[in-house]
Order: structure tokens, then C-alpha cells, then sequence
């Protein structure tokens, strides 16, 4: 065993993730600072709470239960007790388990009478699907598909980490998106929200922004790896077509979301960076009136950066990512000279 | 056609031992985030001044990925051979990614000698070398 193998390498790192879970927790009491003691929050419009919503339609509106009906889901973890949430949890924790223990009584008594062989409850489920839908045998021969070893180098796993972040953004920017207001009014407050009140909000938006830029280094590596073993070369060319789209969809990724804070930095950034697009010979005038929606950067632009990033560009990427992946199983990984 | 068919001694089965090792890896890039994660909760990215359209800052820059083409469209000349100095830096990164876009077709023939291998080496250290300078350059400009 060598000192640096990848075992030691996952167990590491696994070390890293447990340390770092236990950090992370024992942390969020800062991102639960109350709205008055900090001075760094700052709303821009007043009127993005609940106070507009119960002003215009009383009877649509929920008042919170009272703290001892308060249905506070990390209670039982602190030893409070409140109101029916942590008896139900606590029942249904303990009943379901009875009832594993009552079925396991049962089974074993069953199996021991009929003399039959002890089959686990997941064998058994796998049975009755594999009897009904035959998944068994195609299953086994995708996943047990060979894999050269060389495609066990370092250099080969560029490509997977860049699929992976891609996966990490995707998870980060739905739980961005669920605090995120794409309003000129309203974006900068939220973007101050997420990072001041929100659970986790500021550790979730660096994960978005760093690996955002992680994802773009990780895949320009992953193309060089491509080019200098020269694995885009016959019968490999649409591989490396799809690639260098989604290299392109990637950096519309990084250009749509840089607007997404609307601050200064982000406004003229998109202001330049459209007026650039407008230089294109011929279609220069068509390109910035589609990305800016008019001829200036307004809260229009900010709707239409947000639909790219969040749907358009996703949804595009997903497509080639999968068009990439099936080629590369189809074809093996190329051969190094 | 493809390398499809190997050997079963120079091949593992794809599961459990090649996705043990992608997970390994998996397992690394999480522990990076999560030391992310950590750094963005002591010290948060922030914001900068909310955005206002009558108030242009001195100095307006894209993200670094974008520096080094900005860099060039900054340098380029106001006219040359009459034709607008703006044009021509948008057209170079187009006509680089169409360049790089159809290179497969271009370079269709298989490799023969490890000669082409260490001229392809060299011709990217070249361009990682030209586009790190570029990004510097317009970091510090």
C-alpha cells in the first residue's frame, strides 16, 4: 500500500467531511442573528414582507401558533418539548421500529415452520421487481460494463468533478433560488437576506460562487487533458463538439448569474459585457436588444439574466451533459498513445 | 472503429471498483466544499454597493474568465485598416471558439508517434501561459 493511496484519500476525506459537518453545525447559531442587531442588513424596499399581503386580504393570511404549538423541528434534538410535533415524531419513530420488530417475529416464526430459506426483505423486493420487470440481467451488464485501467489516472477524473460541481450548483441554486427576488427592488435585499438571516444562507451562496469558479477550471482542464492526449480525434468528434458547448453554457451560466446581485459591480459588469455583444457585425444590434430587453439594463434584463440561469441554461446543459456521457459509454474511454 | 473490446486483465468492472474510486474522488471535492462552506458561513463573499444606473464606477471589470478577452478588446486600436478596433476584439474569441469548435475535423488523423503528442503538450502550456498572462495583465491594469 502506497502512502498516498485513494483509500487513504477517501478516508481523509470522509475525516474532512465529518469535522467539517461538526463546524458547520455548531456555526449556524450566527446566521440566526435577530433583524434588529445587525447593521449590516440594510432592506432597500419596505414593503417585501408579510405587511402588504395582510393589509389587502386579512383572511388569507396565517398567524403563527402560539411557541408551545410552535411545530419547531430541531426541538426534540435540544430536549424541549412543544406541543404535539415532538410526541408525534417521537411515536412515529419508535412505532414504526415496533412494528419492524413485530414483522421480523413473524417472518422468522413463518420461516422456521415451513423449513423455507431466510430471504432478506430487500432480496424479496428485489425479487418482485426483477419478476415482473426483468431489469436484473440488462442491469448487470451496464453496470458491470469493463473500464480500462488506465482511465484510473488522476487526469481522467477532471471531467467527473466538473459533472459533479455541476451537480453541487444545482442543489445550491435551488436553495438560493427559494430566497432569491429577481426584482430590481427587492434582489439586493434578498441577496443581504440570504447572507445575514437565512439558515446556512451565507455558506450556501459561497459554495455557488466558488464552485461556480472551480466548475470553469475544472472543465478548461478537463478539454486541455482532452487535447493533448488527442482523444478528440476520430470516432470522437461529436464528444468534443458537445464539450466545448458546454463550455460555452457554462460561461453564459457565469456571465447570466454575475447580474443576479444587482449591485454595482454586477450592473456595469452586464452593461459592458452586452454592449461588447452589440459590436458583432450584423446581428451586434439583435444580440444586445435580446439580452438586455430594450436598449438599456433595466429590471427587465435582471428577469430575463434569471430565467437563463435558472431554466434555459440548466435545462440545456443537462441535455449535452447527457449527449456527452452516452457517447463516452458508447465509445470507451480513448486510448492513450 | 472504437477500443471497445480489452483484455479482462487490463479492465476493472465499472461497479463497485470504478465507481468506488469516482466516489473517492466525490468524497474529496465534498470535503473541499464543505471548507468552503465553513469559510462562507466566519466570513461571508458580501455585496458590494446596490446598483445605480446614473453613477458609472471608475473602473468596470468582467469576472476573471472573462479577463482576458476583455484584455485584448482593450488593446486593440480604436481603427484598424478601417475597420472599427471594437469589431475585431469581439470577432477574435468567436472565430477562436468556431476555430476550436470544428478542430476535430481539422485534426482528423490518428496520431502515429508520441512526436504530435509532445507538440500538442506544448502548444497548450503555450496558451494556458498567453491567457494566464493576459488575465494578469488585465487584473493589474
Amino acid at each position: 500500500m502506497r502512502f498516498f493511496s485513494l483509500k487513504r484519500f477517501g478516508m481523509l476525506a470522509m475525516l474532512v467531511i465529518a469535522v467539517g459537518l461538526l463546524i458547520l453545525i455548531s456555526t449556524h447559531a450566527r446566521a440566526n442573528t435577530p433583524l434588529t442587531d445587525d447593521r449590516s442588513y440594510v432592506p432597500i424596499s419596505p414593503n417585501w414582507a408579510l405587511a402588504e399581503v395582510e393589509s389587502s386580504s386579512p383572511q388569507l393570511v396565517v398567524t403563527p401558533p402560539p411557541p408551545t404549538e410552535d411545530p419547531c423541528l430541531s426541538c426534540h434534538i435540544l430536549g424541549q418539548n412543544k406541543g404535539l410535533w415532538t410526541p408525534l415524531a417521537r411515536w412515529t419513530l419508535f412505532g414504526s421500529l415496533g412494528l419492524l420488530f413485530v414483522f421480523g417475529i413473524v417472518r422468522s416464526a413463518s420461516t422456521w415452520v415451513t423449513r423455507s430459506p431466510w430471504k432478506p426483505l430487500t432480496n424479496r423486493a428485489a425479487d418482485w421487481v426483477d419478476d415482473r420487470y426483468k431489469i436484473s440481467e440488462p442491469l448487470t451488464k451496464i453496470l458491470k460494463k469493463p473500464v480500462p485501467k488506465y482511465a484510473l489516472h488522476w487526469w481522467y477524473c477532471l471531467g467527473g468533478i466538473t459533472a459533479f460541481l455541476f451537480v453541487v450548483q444545482g442543489i445550491t441554486g435551488i436553495l438560493l433560488a427559494f430566497y432569491y427576488k429577481p426584482t430590481p427592488e427587492a434582489a439586493y435585499a434578498s441577496i443581504q437576506y440570504i447572507e445575514t438571516q437565512v439558515y446556512f444562507g451565507s455558506a450556501i451562496r459561497a459554495i455557488h460562487h466558488w464552485c461556480a469558479n472551480g466548475m470553469i477550471v475544472m472543465c478548461v482542464a478537463h478539454m486541455l487533458r482532452v487535447f493533448i492526449m488527442g482523444a478528440y480525434k476520430r470516432p470522437r468528434e461529436l464528444n468534443w463538439l458537445s464539450g466545448v458547448l458546454l463550455l460555452v453554457l457554462t460561461l453564459v451560466f457565469g456571465f447570466t448569474g454575475y447580474l443576479l446581485p444587482w449591485d454595482q459591480r454586477a450592473f456595469w459588469a452586464t452593461t459592458v459585457g452586452s454592449e461588447i455583444a452589440g459590436a458583432i457585425p450584423a446581428i451586434g444590434n439583435l444580440a444586445l436588444v435580446f439580452l438586455r430587453v430594450g436598449w438599456n439594463v433595466t429590471g427587465e434584463t435582471l428577469s430575463r439574466f434569471y430565467g437563463l440561469h435558472v431554466i434555459v441554461v440548466p435545462l440545456a446543459t443537462v441535455a449535452f451533459m447527457g449527449a456527452h456521457f452516452l457517447m463516452i459509454r458508447r465509445q470507451g474511454i480513448a486510448k492513450p498513445l | 472503429m472504437s477500443d471497445i473490446e480489452h483484455n479482462t486483465e487490463d479492465t476493472i468492472p465499472f461497479f463497485p471498483d470504478h465507481v468506488k474510486t469516482e466516489f473517492y474522488v466525490v468524497l474529496g471535492v465534498l470535503a473541499v466544499v464543505l471548507i468552503i462552506a465553513i469559510a462562507g458561513l466566519i466570513k461571508p463573499i458580501g455585496i458590494g454597493e446596490p446598483a445605480d444606473p446614473l453613477n458609472t464606477p471608475l473602473h468596470v471589470k468582467p469576472e476573471w474568465y472573462f479577463l482576458a478577452l476583455y484584455q485584448i478588446l482593450k488593446k486593440i486600436p480604436a481603427m484598424v485598416l478601417g475597420v472599427q478596433g471594437k469589431v475585431i476584439g469581439v470577432v477574435i474569441p468567436i472565430v477562436l471558439v468556431g476555430l476550436i469548435f470544428v478542430w476535430p475535423f481539422l485534426d482528423s488523423k490518428p496520431d502515429k508517434s508520441r512526436r504530435i503528442y509532445w507538440i500538442r503538450l506544448a502548444f497548450a502550456i503555450f496558451a494556458v501561459i498567453a491567457i494566464i498572462a493576459l488575465t494578469i495583465w488585465g487584473e493589474v491594469s
